[in-house]
Protein backbone atom coordinates (compact mmCIF):
# COMPACT_ATOMS: atom_id res chain seq x y z
CA UNK A 1 0.00 0.00 0.00
CA UNK A 2 2.85 2.47 1.14
CA UNK A 3 5.05 1.46 -1.90
CA UNK A 4 1.60 2.18 -4.52
CA UNK A 5 1.55 5.54 -2.80
CA UNK A 6 5.09 6.55 -3.15
CA UNK A 7 5.05 5.34 -6.40
CA UNK A 8 1.86 7.62 -7.32
CA UNK A 9 3.92 10.17 -5.11
CA UNK A 10 6.53 9.89 -8.13
CA UNK A 11 4.16 10.10 -11.10
CA UNK A 12 1.43 12.16 -9.83
CA UNK A 13 0.91 16.05 -8.67
CA UNK A 14 1.63 15.86 -5.22
CA UNK A 15 -1.93 17.21 -3.22
CA UNK A 16 0.34 19.88 -1.84
CA UNK A 17 3.62 20.80 -1.91
CA UNK A 18 5.61 23.57 -0.14
CA UNK A 19 8.54 24.91 -1.89
CA UNK A 20 11.00 26.67 -0.10
CA UNK A 21 8.68 28.68 2.18
CA UNK A 22 9.97 30.89 4.60
CA UNK A 23 7.58 32.71 6.69
CA UNK A 24 7.07 34.35 10.48
CA UNK A 25 5.41 36.83 12.53
CA UNK A 26 6.47 40.59 12.12
CA UNK A 27 10.51 40.49 11.90
CA UNK A 28 10.63 36.93 13.46
CA UNK A 29 11.44 34.14 10.79
CA UNK A 30 9.73 30.61 11.87
CA UNK A 31 9.97 29.07 9.16
CA UNK A 32 12.91 28.80 6.64
CA UNK A 33 12.92 27.43 3.02
CA UNK A 34 10.84 24.68 4.10
CA UNK A 35 9.94 22.30 1.34
CA UNK A 36 7.65 18.82 1.10
CA UNK A 37 5.28 17.35 -0.39
CA UNK A 38 2.12 15.30 0.07
CA UNK A 39 0.50 12.47 -2.25
CA UNK A 40 -2.68 12.29 -2.79
CA UNK A 41 -4.42 10.14 -0.08
CA UNK A 42 -0.89 10.03 1.83
CA UNK A 43 -1.19 10.72 5.77
CA UNK A 44 1.83 12.76 6.54
CA UNK A 45 3.27 13.31 10.33
CA UNK A 46 5.18 16.91 10.99
CA UNK A 47 6.77 16.51 13.86
CA UNK A 48 9.19 18.51 16.79
CA UNK A 49 9.13 19.81 19.95
CA UNK A 50 7.31 22.52 21.03
CA UNK A 51 8.28 26.13 19.20
CA UNK A 52 10.03 25.13 16.42
CA UNK A 53 7.52 26.20 14.21
CA UNK A 54 5.31 23.09 13.21
CA UNK A 55 1.78 25.17 13.90
CA UNK A 56 3.23 27.73 11.78
CA UNK A 57 3.59 25.70 8.87
CA UNK A 58 -0.46 24.91 8.97
CA UNK A 59 -1.42 28.99 9.56
CA UNK A 60 1.26 29.62 6.38
CA UNK A 61 -0.84 27.29 3.96
CA UNK A 62 -3.85 28.56 5.41
CA UNK A 63 -2.73 32.44 4.73
CA UNK A 64 -3.35 33.36 8.26
CA UNK A 65 0.49 33.95 8.42
CA UNK A 66 1.87 35.85 5.56
CA UNK A 67 4.34 34.05 3.31
CA UNK A 68 7.93 35.34 2.98
CA UNK A 69 8.78 33.56 0.28
CA UNK A 70 8.35 30.50 -1.74
CA UNK A 71 5.43 29.19 -2.83
CA UNK A 72 2.51 26.63 -1.61
CA UNK A 73 0.50 24.53 -4.37
CA UNK A 74 -2.74 22.84 -4.00
CA UNK A 75 -2.94 20.67 -6.57
CA UNK A 76 -0.63 22.23 -8.71
CA UNK A 77 -2.07 25.55 -8.38
CA UNK A 78 -0.42 28.12 -6.56
CA UNK A 79 -2.35 29.64 -3.50
CA UNK A 80 -0.16 32.13 -2.32
CA UNK A 81 -3.08 34.69 -1.48
CA UNK A 82 -5.93 32.73 -1.90
CA UNK A 83 -8.24 33.78 0.91
CA UNK A 84 -9.16 31.24 3.83
CA UNK A 85 -12.52 30.69 2.39
CA UNK A 86 -11.66 30.20 -1.14
CA UNK A 87 -9.27 27.28 0.20
CA UNK A 88 -11.93 25.68 2.38
CA UNK A 89 -14.67 25.88 -0.51
CA UNK A 90 -11.72 24.01 -2.43
CA UNK A 91 -11.69 21.02 -0.21
CA UNK A 92 -9.64 21.78 2.81
CA UNK A 93 -10.51 21.05 6.41
CA UNK A 94 -8.70 22.60 9.30
CA UNK A 95 -8.72 20.97 12.73
CA UNK A 96 -7.05 23.81 14.57
CA UNK A 97 -5.27 23.04 18.59
CA UNK A 98 -6.40 26.05 20.50
CA UNK A 99 -9.44 28.45 20.50
CA UNK A 100 -11.02 25.48 18.32
CA UNK A 101 -14.76 25.60 19.08
CA UNK A 102 -17.12 28.22 19.63
CA UNK A 103 -17.43 27.37 23.13
CA UNK A 104 -21.49 29.53 23.85
CA UNK A 105 -22.75 27.83 20.73
CA UNK A 106 -24.36 24.92 20.73
CA UNK A 107 -22.62 21.52 19.19
CA UNK A 108 -24.87 21.51 16.15
CA UNK A 109 -24.36 24.91 15.62
CA UNK A 110 -20.58 24.45 15.49
CA UNK A 111 -21.16 21.51 13.08
CA UNK A 112 -23.43 24.03 11.10
CA UNK A 113 -20.34 26.72 10.86
CA UNK A 114 -18.53 24.13 8.78
CA UNK A 115 -20.82 24.51 5.77
CA UNK A 116 -22.11 27.16 3.62
CA UNK A 117 -25.81 26.58 4.02
CA UNK A 118 -28.02 24.56 5.64
CA UNK A 119 -28.53 22.37 2.73
CA UNK A 120 -26.64 19.02 3.03
CA UNK A 121 -26.26 19.10 7.15
CA UNK A 122 -28.39 16.23 7.42
CA UNK A 123 -26.52 14.06 4.93
CA UNK A 124 -22.78 15.92 6.49
CA UNK A 125 -23.74 15.31 9.88
CA UNK A 126 -24.89 12.18 9.78
CA UNK A 127 -21.40 10.56 8.11
CA UNK A 128 -19.85 12.25 10.91
CA UNK A 129 -21.83 10.39 13.56
CA UNK A 130 -20.32 7.29 11.80
CA UNK A 131 -17.21 8.08 13.12
CA UNK A 132 -18.36 9.38 16.78
CA UNK A 133 -21.58 8.28 17.31
CA UNK A 134 -22.29 10.44 20.63
CA UNK A 135 -22.64 13.70 18.78
CA UNK A 136 -26.03 12.52 17.79
CA UNK A 137 -27.35 13.00 21.53
CA UNK A 138 -25.65 16.30 22.39
CA UNK A 139 -26.55 18.31 19.32
CA UNK A 140 -27.99 20.96 21.34
CA UNK A 141 -25.56 20.78 24.34
CA UNK A 142 -23.44 23.76 24.81
CA UNK A 143 -19.95 22.95 22.94
CA UNK A 144 -18.16 24.77 26.14
CA UNK A 145 -19.58 21.69 28.34
CA UNK A 146 -18.28 18.87 26.53
CA UNK A 147 -15.33 17.12 27.95
CA UNK A 148 -11.59 17.86 26.55
CA UNK A 149 -11.53 14.34 24.65
CA UNK A 150 -15.64 14.88 23.38
CA UNK A 151 -14.53 18.43 22.36
CA UNK A 152 -11.73 17.19 20.13
CA UNK A 153 -14.00 14.89 18.71
CA UNK A 154 -16.22 17.98 18.01
CA UNK A 155 -13.43 19.77 16.19
CA UNK A 156 -12.35 16.73 13.93
CA UNK A 157 -15.78 15.86 13.14
CA UNK A 158 -16.32 19.64 12.53
CA UNK A 159 -13.75 19.26 9.81
CA UNK A 160 -14.94 16.20 8.32
CA UNK A 161 -18.22 17.62 7.73
CA UNK A 162 -17.33 18.90 4.12
CA UNK A 163 -14.88 15.66 3.35
CA UNK A 164 -12.13 17.47 2.77
CA UNK A 165 -9.90 16.40 0.17
CA UNK A 166 -7.17 18.01 2.45
CA UNK A 167 -7.00 18.03 6.26
CA UNK A 168 -4.81 19.90 8.65
CA UNK A 169 -4.64 18.49 12.20
CA UNK A 170 -2.63 20.40 14.27
CA UNK A 171 -1.58 18.24 18.09
CA UNK A 172 -5.29 16.60 18.37
CA UNK A 173 -4.21 14.12 20.54
CA UNK A 174 -2.99 16.36 22.91
CA UNK A 175 -3.86 15.76 26.55
CA UNK A 176 -6.17 12.87 25.54
CA UNK A 177 -6.38 9.25 26.69
CA UNK A 178 -5.79 6.71 24.65
CA UNK A 179 -9.26 5.27 24.06
CA UNK A 180 -10.17 8.46 22.38
CA UNK A 181 -7.13 9.23 20.74
CA UNK A 182 -7.93 5.47 19.09
CA UNK A 183 -10.97 6.50 18.18
CA UNK A 184 -9.40 9.80 16.47
CA UNK A 185 -6.69 7.64 15.03
CA UNK A 186 -9.72 5.27 13.23
CA UNK A 187 -11.97 8.13 12.28
CA UNK A 188 -8.72 9.44 10.31
CA UNK A 189 -7.51 6.37 8.58
CA UNK A 190 -11.66 5.76 7.98
CA UNK A 191 -11.84 9.06 6.06
CA UNK A 192 -8.74 8.35 3.98
CA UNK A 193 -9.87 5.02 2.92
CA UNK A 194 -13.30 6.24 2.19
CA UNK A 195 -12.79 9.95 0.71
CA UNK A 196 -8.66 9.62 -0.07
CA UNK A 197 -8.56 11.91 1.86
CA UNK A 198 -5.11 13.36 2.35
CA UNK A 199 -3.90 14.22 6.29
CA UNK A 200 -1.18 16.59 7.08
CA UNK A 201 -0.89 16.08 10.87
CA UNK A 202 1.09 18.42 13.93
CA UNK A 203 1.84 15.87 16.04
CA UNK A 204 3.96 14.93 19.50
CA UNK A 205 2.56 12.00 19.94
CA UNK A 206 4.91 9.45 18.20
CA UNK A 207 2.64 6.71 18.93
CA UNK A 208 -0.07 7.74 16.96
CA UNK A 209 1.14 10.00 14.36
CA UNK A 210 3.29 7.44 13.41
CA UNK A 211 0.43 4.70 13.95
CA UNK A 212 -1.43 6.61 11.00
CA UNK A 213 0.90 7.97 8.94
CA UNK A 214 2.70 6.90 5.70
CA UNK A 215 5.91 9.96 5.54
CA UNK A 216 6.58 11.89 8.70
CA UNK A 217 9.77 14.93 9.00
CA UNK A 218 10.99 16.43 11.89
CA UNK A 219 10.80 19.97 11.87
CA UNK A 220 13.57 22.14 13.93
CA UNK A 221 13.54 25.67 14.21
CA UNK A 222 11.70 25.83 11.21
CA UNK A 223 13.64 23.71 9.28
CA UNK A 224 13.42 19.81 8.36
CA UNK A 225 15.95 18.29 10.21
CA UNK A 226 15.04 14.74 9.24
CA UNK A 227 12.35 12.94 7.43
CA UNK A 228 11.34 9.73 5.90
CA UNK A 229 8.32 7.12 5.12
CA UNK A 230 7.09 5.07 8.11
CA UNK A 231 8.81 1.99 9.02
CA UNK A 232 9.95 -0.30 11.94
CA UNK A 233 12.82 1.97 13.07
CA UNK A 234 11.31 5.15 12.89
CA UNK A 235 10.05 5.39 16.39
CA UNK A 236 13.88 5.53 17.11
CA UNK A 237 14.93 8.06 15.15
CA UNK A 238 12.35 10.33 15.93
CA UNK A 239 12.83 10.19 19.51
CA UNK A 240 16.37 11.10 18.88
CA UNK A 241 15.01 14.20 17.17
CA UNK A 242 12.29 14.74 20.09
CA UNK A 243 14.83 14.47 23.47
CA UNK A 244 15.39 17.10 25.09
CA UNK B 1 -49.33 55.71 35.35
CA UNK B 2 -48.33 57.94 32.69
CA UNK B 3 -44.53 58.80 34.10
CA UNK B 4 -45.04 54.99 34.07
CA UNK B 5 -45.73 55.04 30.67
CA UNK B 6 -43.60 57.53 29.82
CA UNK B 7 -40.57 55.70 31.24
CA UNK B 8 -41.43 52.42 28.81
CA UNK B 9 -41.57 54.57 26.02
CA UNK B 10 -38.51 56.97 26.40
CA UNK B 11 -36.41 53.12 26.72
CA UNK B 12 -38.33 51.93 23.35
CA UNK B 13 -37.43 55.22 22.15
CA UNK B 14 -34.03 55.28 23.25
CA UNK B 15 -33.60 51.59 22.22
CA UNK B 16 -34.92 51.82 18.71
CA UNK B 17 -31.73 54.65 18.20
CA UNK B 18 -29.07 52.82 19.71
CA UNK B 19 -30.06 49.46 18.02
CA UNK B 20 -27.83 50.31 14.87
CA UNK B 21 -24.81 51.14 16.90
CA UNK B 22 -25.20 48.13 19.16
CA UNK B 23 -25.68 45.78 15.73
CA UNK B 24 -22.42 47.56 14.03
CA UNK B 25 -20.49 47.82 17.61
CA UNK B 26 -20.84 43.97 18.58
CA UNK B 27 -19.95 42.37 15.11
CA UNK B 28 -16.99 44.57 13.91
CA UNK B 29 -15.69 45.88 17.35
CA UNK B 30 -15.77 49.86 16.13
CA UNK B 31 -17.97 52.67 17.17
CA UNK B 32 -19.87 54.35 14.12
CA UNK B 33 -19.42 58.15 15.02
CA UNK B 34 -21.55 59.21 11.56
CA UNK B 35 -24.30 57.17 13.70
CA UNK B 36 -26.01 60.11 14.22
CA UNK B 37 -26.08 61.45 10.57
CA UNK B 38 -27.40 58.44 9.44
CA UNK B 39 -30.32 59.18 11.97
CA UNK B 40 -30.69 62.64 10.28
CA UNK B 41 -30.91 60.76 6.88
CA UNK B 42 -33.80 58.61 7.80
CA UNK B 43 -35.06 61.91 9.30
CA UNK B 44 -34.94 63.62 5.83
CA UNK B 45 -36.02 60.75 4.01
CA UNK B 46 -39.19 61.19 6.04
CA UNK B 47 -38.81 64.77 4.81
CA UNK B 48 -38.22 63.64 1.17
CA UNK B 49 -41.20 61.39 1.07
CA UNK B 50 -43.59 63.78 2.12
CA UNK B 51 -42.66 66.13 -0.44
CA UNK B 52 -42.99 63.95 -3.43
CA UNK B 53 -46.51 63.35 -1.82
CA UNK B 54 -45.93 59.44 -0.85
CA UNK B 55 -47.42 57.72 1.89
CA UNK B 56 -45.28 58.90 5.23
CA UNK B 57 -45.19 54.99 5.61
CA UNK B 58 -43.59 54.37 2.84
CA UNK B 59 -40.63 56.57 4.78
CA UNK B 60 -39.09 53.17 6.75
CA UNK B 61 -38.62 51.21 3.87
CA UNK B 62 -37.39 53.99 1.67
CA UNK B 63 -34.99 55.29 4.73
CA UNK B 64 -33.48 51.60 5.84
CA UNK B 65 -32.72 51.06 2.30
CA UNK B 66 -31.06 54.28 1.59
CA UNK B 67 -29.29 53.65 5.06
CA UNK B 68 -28.14 50.71 3.87
CA UNK B 69 -27.03 51.21 0.59
CA UNK B 70 -24.90 54.65 1.65
CA UNK B 71 -23.57 52.14 4.89
CA UNK B 72 -22.53 49.61 2.64
CA UNK B 73 -20.12 51.93 -0.18
CA UNK B 74 -18.94 53.64 3.56
CA UNK B 75 -17.88 50.17 4.69
CA UNK B 76 -16.30 49.58 1.64
CA UNK B 77 -14.66 53.01 0.93
CA UNK B 78 -13.62 54.29 4.57
CA UNK B 79 -14.58 51.58 7.45
CA UNK B 80 -12.76 48.19 5.88
CA UNK B 81 -9.20 49.45 6.07
CA UNK B 82 -9.44 50.57 9.87
CA UNK B 83 -10.89 47.91 10.90
CA UNK B 84 -7.50 47.04 12.92
CA UNK B 85 -7.25 50.58 13.73
CA UNK B 86 -10.66 51.30 15.69
CA UNK B 87 -9.06 54.84 16.91
CA UNK B 88 -9.16 55.54 13.53
CA UNK B 89 -12.39 54.25 12.73
CA UNK B 90 -13.64 56.38 15.53
CA UNK B 91 -12.27 59.74 13.79
CA UNK B 92 -13.11 58.62 10.19
CA UNK B 93 -16.77 58.05 11.29
CA UNK B 94 -16.95 61.24 13.10
CA UNK B 95 -15.40 63.20 10.41
CA UNK B 96 -17.97 61.81 7.61
CA UNK B 97 -20.97 62.52 9.96
CA UNK B 98 -19.48 65.89 9.64
CA UNK B 99 -19.59 65.97 5.86
CA UNK B 100 -23.12 64.21 5.74
CA UNK B 101 -24.48 67.02 7.75
CA UNK B 102 -22.79 70.14 5.65
CA UNK B 103 -24.05 67.78 2.13
CA UNK B 104 -27.81 67.90 4.21
CA UNK B 105 -27.61 71.34 5.09
CA UNK B 106 -26.31 72.44 0.85
CA UNK B 107 -29.23 70.24 -0.04
CA UNK B 108 -32.34 71.12 2.39
CA UNK B 109 -30.83 74.44 3.84
CA UNK B 110 -30.68 74.65 7.60
CA UNK B 111 -34.02 74.85 8.78
CA UNK B 112 -35.74 72.59 10.35
CA UNK B 113 -38.19 70.78 8.46
CA UNK B 114 -41.91 69.19 9.19
CA UNK B 115 -42.68 65.65 8.45
CA UNK B 116 -46.67 64.51 8.67
CA UNK B 117 -47.26 62.49 11.70
CA UNK B 118 -47.19 58.76 11.23
CA UNK B 119 -49.18 58.44 13.92
CA UNK B 120 -51.50 61.19 15.29
CA UNK B 121 -54.27 61.00 18.78
CA UNK B 122 -54.45 59.33 22.20
CA UNK B 123 -55.42 56.60 23.08
CA UNK B 124 -57.02 55.47 26.65
CA UNK B 125 -54.62 53.57 28.90
CA UNK B 126 -56.09 52.55 32.01
CA UNK B 127 -57.82 56.01 32.57
CA UNK B 128 -55.40 57.95 31.16
CA UNK B 129 -55.09 59.71 27.59
CA UNK B 130 -51.24 59.02 26.42
CA UNK B 131 -49.71 59.48 23.27
CA UNK B 132 -50.70 56.94 20.51
CA UNK B 133 -47.56 57.16 18.91
CA UNK B 134 -45.20 56.86 21.61
CA UNK B 135 -47.21 53.46 22.70
CA UNK B 136 -46.61 53.05 18.89
CA UNK B 137 -42.88 53.06 19.31
CA UNK B 138 -43.01 50.81 22.07
CA UNK B 139 -44.27 48.26 19.73
CA UNK B 140 -41.44 49.16 17.18
CA UNK B 141 -39.14 48.67 19.56
CA UNK B 142 -40.15 45.22 20.24
CA UNK B 143 -40.60 44.50 16.82
CA UNK B 144 -36.80 45.64 16.27
CA UNK B 145 -35.57 43.28 19.20
CA UNK B 146 -37.32 40.37 17.90
CA UNK B 147 -36.60 40.74 14.41
CA UNK B 148 -32.87 41.11 15.47
CA UNK B 149 -33.14 38.11 17.44
CA UNK B 150 -34.37 36.06 14.70
CA UNK B 151 -31.99 37.13 12.20
CA UNK B 152 -28.93 36.42 15.06
CA UNK B 153 -29.95 33.43 16.13
CA UNK B 154 -32.43 31.91 13.24
CA UNK B 155 -30.73 32.57 10.18
CA UNK B 156 -27.43 31.65 8.59
CA UNK B 157 -26.17 35.56 8.78
CA UNK B 158 -26.57 35.28 12.14
CA UNK B 159 -24.76 32.76 12.84
CA UNK B 160 -21.90 33.32 11.10
CA UNK B 161 -21.91 37.18 12.85
CA UNK B 162 -22.09 35.02 16.27
CA UNK B 163 -19.20 33.13 14.91
CA UNK B 164 -17.28 36.07 14.06
CA UNK B 165 -18.21 37.67 17.41
CA UNK B 166 -17.03 35.15 19.46
CA UNK B 167 -13.57 34.44 17.52
CA UNK B 168 -13.32 35.95 14.17
CA UNK B 169 -9.72 33.80 13.19
CA UNK B 170 -11.55 30.75 13.69
CA UNK B 171 -14.81 32.20 11.43
CA UNK B 172 -12.28 32.32 8.59
CA UNK B 173 -10.57 29.04 9.20
CA UNK B 174 -14.16 27.45 8.34
CA UNK B 175 -14.06 29.16 5.82
CA UNK B 176 -16.84 31.88 6.76
CA UNK B 177 -16.48 35.22 4.20
CA UNK B 178 -16.18 37.24 7.25
CA UNK B 179 -15.70 40.45 5.33
CA UNK B 180 -19.09 39.57 3.86
CA UNK B 181 -20.36 39.23 7.44
CA UNK B 182 -18.64 43.18 8.48
CA UNK B 183 -20.45 44.04 5.15
CA UNK B 184 -24.21 43.20 5.78
CA UNK B 185 -24.12 43.75 9.41
CA UNK B 186 -22.74 47.47 8.61
CA UNK B 187 -25.84 47.69 6.29
CA UNK B 188 -27.93 46.36 8.68
CA UNK B 189 -26.70 48.66 11.14
CA UNK B 190 -26.90 51.80 9.30
CA UNK B 191 -30.19 50.87 8.05
CA UNK B 192 -31.61 50.74 11.28
CA UNK B 193 -29.98 54.11 12.23
CA UNK B 194 -32.08 55.54 9.07
CA UNK B 195 -34.84 53.71 10.05
CA UNK B 196 -34.84 55.46 13.74
CA UNK B 197 -34.61 58.49 11.77
CA UNK B 198 -37.88 58.42 10.45
CA UNK B 199 -39.24 57.15 13.88
CA UNK B 200 -37.78 60.06 15.63
CA UNK B 201 -39.38 62.26 12.99
CA UNK B 202 -42.88 62.93 14.93
CA UNK B 203 -40.73 63.53 18.35
CA UNK B 204 -38.00 65.67 17.74
CA UNK B 205 -37.07 68.53 15.16
CA UNK B 206 -35.84 67.59 11.51
CA UNK B 207 -32.51 69.55 11.29
CA UNK B 208 -29.01 69.12 9.80
CA UNK B 209 -27.94 68.13 12.96
CA UNK B 210 -30.28 66.14 14.95
CA UNK B 211 -28.64 63.37 15.25
CA UNK B 212 -26.01 64.44 16.82
CA UNK B 213 -28.42 65.28 19.88
CA UNK B 214 -28.89 61.32 20.04
CA UNK B 215 -25.28 60.18 19.35
CA UNK B 216 -23.92 60.53 22.68
CA UNK B 217 -26.46 59.08 24.46
CA UNK B 218 -26.57 56.08 22.08
CA UNK B 219 -22.56 55.53 22.09
CA UNK B 220 -22.84 55.69 25.93
CA UNK B 221 -25.89 52.77 26.32
CA UNK B 222 -24.02 50.72 23.74
CA UNK B 223 -20.95 50.73 26.14
CA UNK B 224 -22.84 49.74 28.89
CA UNK B 225 -25.01 46.84 26.77
CA UNK B 226 -22.02 45.44 24.92
CA UNK B 227 -22.56 43.40 22.45
CA UNK B 228 -26.21 42.10 23.65
CA UNK B 229 -29.24 43.44 22.57
CA UNK B 230 -31.24 41.67 25.23
CA UNK B 231 -28.72 43.75 27.59
CA UNK B 232 -29.54 46.72 25.70
CA UNK B 233 -32.98 46.59 26.45
CA UNK B 234 -32.37 46.24 30.09
CA UNK B 235 -29.77 49.27 30.09
CA UNK B 236 -32.52 51.47 27.81
CA UNK B 237 -35.14 50.59 30.70
CA UNK B 238 -33.16 51.57 33.73
CA UNK B 239 -31.46 54.38 32.03
CA UNK B 240 -33.93 56.09 30.13
CA UNK B 241 -36.85 55.14 32.75
CA UNK B 242 -34.36 57.84 35.21
CA UNK B 243 -33.95 60.38 32.45
CA UNK B 244 -38.04 60.54 32.63
CA UNK B 245 -37.92 60.65 36.71
CA UNK B 246 -34.68 63.61 36.62
CA UNK B 247 -36.83 65.46 34.04
CA UNK B 248 -39.93 65.12 36.24
CA UNK B 249 -38.93 65.14 39.53
CA UNK B 250 -35.52 67.64 39.14
CA UNK B 251 -35.10 69.39 35.88
CA UNK B 252 -35.67 68.31 32.18
CA UNK B 253 -31.80 69.80 31.64
CA UNK B 254 -30.52 67.67 33.84
CA UNK B 255 -32.95 64.84 32.23
CA UNK B 256 -31.38 65.52 29.12
CA UNK B 257 -27.68 64.29 30.69
CA UNK B 258 -28.98 61.62 32.69
CA UNK B 259 -28.29 58.92 30.51
CA UNK B 260 -24.77 59.84 29.56
CA UNK B 261 -24.30 60.60 33.19
CA UNK B 262 -25.24 57.22 34.90
CA UNK B 263 -24.13 55.11 31.63
CA UNK B 264 -20.61 57.41 32.74
CA UNK B 265 -20.56 56.39 36.46
CA UNK B 266 -21.36 52.43 35.99
CA UNK B 267 -18.56 52.40 33.49
CA UNK B 268 -16.26 53.70 36.12
CA UNK B 269 -17.29 50.89 38.44
CA UNK B 270 -17.54 48.22 36.03
CA UNK B 271 -15.88 49.13 32.84
CA UNK B 272 -17.33 46.23 30.98
CA UNK B 273 -20.99 47.77 31.89
CA UNK B 274 -23.81 45.35 32.26
CA UNK B 275 -23.76 42.69 29.69
CA UNK B 276 -20.21 41.17 31.11
CA UNK B 277 -20.31 42.49 34.69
Amino acid sequence: MLETRQAEAGTTMPKLSLSSVSSGYGPVAIIEALSLAIAPGQIFALMGKNGMGKTTVLKTILGFVALRSGDIRLDGASISGVSQASLIASGVGYAPQEQALFQDLSVRDNLRLALRSDRGFAEAVERVYGHFPFLRERLSQRAGTLSGGEQKMLILGRALMLRPKLLLIDEISEGLQPSVVERIATALKEERRSNGTTILIVEQNLPFALGIADSWAVLKLGRIDDAGDVSEGTAARVMQHLKI
Amino acid sequence: MTLLLDMVTTAAILFIVAAGLLAIFGVLKIINFAHGAWLTIGAYCAVATAGLGLNPWAALPIAFAVGAILGGITEQVIVRPLYRRPLDAILATWGLGIVIGQLITLWFGRDVQFTPNLLSGTVDVFGVGYSLYRLFAVAAALVIGLAFTFLLEGTRLGLSAQAVIMNETLARALGIDTARVRLATFMVGTGLAALAGVLLTPLTSVDPNMGVAWLIGSFMLVMVAGSSFSTLAIACLVFGGAQVLVSTFVSPIFGGITVAVLCALVLRISPKGFARA
